[in-house]
């Protein structure tokens, strides 16, 4: 994802801001990191370039 | 694995997020006479759009981005939703090679529960998405909720040949019938301005026989459809509304 899609995302489930924590990115974007809810908390990974903003019910399970 | 199903769920939903469902999916649904949907759905999208440049513009249930990549050729500031990782993953390659990558992003996420903010985008749309929703009038009003100004979506219909096979699919789909759509759009406020009745035969007719036959049987839905009443046994109808 681009840095300036920061700007219109918000939490799915509060609709707060998110804020950006990179962890890998190339020239153009972010690869890899994590988007957090400024309010409420909850973390959405950035995986492979791509966010993933679904609510924590309905992500695959993993293990914790 | 999913767990119970929650309010607002959507058909199909584990196997739309199979790797191997992704990288056959194009190829399965759009090859053969699936060729004659894929160049209509555009044309619908590109019709009820109208020009795209610099609108901001949301698609739910993007899949592997067909739309999304075509709008954004066009100009469009466009975001593209999907359930599925592996889909995306398709649609970011292809945006890639189309060298459409900056106006372009594709992220997953939940229908009824949309990351932006109310009224961000000029046009929200979603194609084949309705026929696989549980609970289609919450995931229209959050679609609302995120658009200041256009709607664009299809349905299955239910008293169409659509209906002759539909049980014997996998996942079956949601058909409505005319009142069922009106209804829809009266209660989340939505005000119809154009709506397209097509295909006599269904999808999975025109995604079984080869180009050649395709284009024939392509031609006697379009005589069919002159006919008087012919638009009611349209099996598909694309809806173009506004707040």
């Amino acid at each position: 994802m681009q840095e300036d899609l920061l700007d219109i995302l918000c939490c799915p489930l509060d609709k707060h801001d998110l804020e950006l924590e990179a962890t890998e990115r190339d020239e153009e974007e972010i690869l890899t990191g994590t988007l957090t809810c400024t309010e409420c908390g909850e973390a959405y990974p950035i995986e492979d370039g791509i966010p993933n903003l679904l609510p924590p019910d309905m992500r695959e399970e993993s293990p914790a | 694995m999913l767990g119970a199903r929650k309010p607002g769920s959507v058909k199909g939903q584990e196997w739309y997020q199979a790797d191997d469902v992704a990288q056959e999916y194009d190829e399965k649904r759009f090859s053969k006479g699936g060729r004659l949907i894929d160049r209509r759905e555009k044309e619908a999208v590109l019709d009820a759009l109208g020009p795209v440049e610099d609108k901001k513009v949301l698609e739910i249930a993007c899949g592997t981005g067909r739309f999304t990549a075509m709008l954004a050729e066009r100009g469009a500031d466009i975001v593209g939703l999907d359930i599925s990782g592996p889909m995306l993953q398709q649609g970011r390659q292809r945006a890639q090679s189309a060298g459409v990558a900056d106006s372009l992003e594709y992220m997953r996420g939940d229908a009824g529960r949309l990351p932006f903010p109310d009224d961000h985008f000029d046009v929200v749309f979603a194609m084949r998405f309705f026929h696989l929703a549980d609970t289609p009038e919450e995931f229209l009003a959050e679609m609302c909720r995120v658009s200041n100004d256009q709607i664009f979506f299809d349905t299955f219909n239910r008293y169409s040949t659509r209906s002759l096979y539909n049980w014997a699919l996998p996942m079956g789909s949601r058909l409505y019938s005319g009142e069922e759509v009106d209804a829809l759009l009266d209660a989340t406020g939505l005000e119809l301005v154009s709506a397209e009745h097509d295909w006599i035969f269904p999808y999975g007719l025109y995604r079984e026989i080869p180009n050649r036959v395709a284009s024939t049987l392509r031609w006697l839905d379009d005589g069919i459809r002159t006919l008087p009443f012919g638009d009611r046994l349209a099996s598909v109808s694309y809806w173009n509304a506004r707040l």
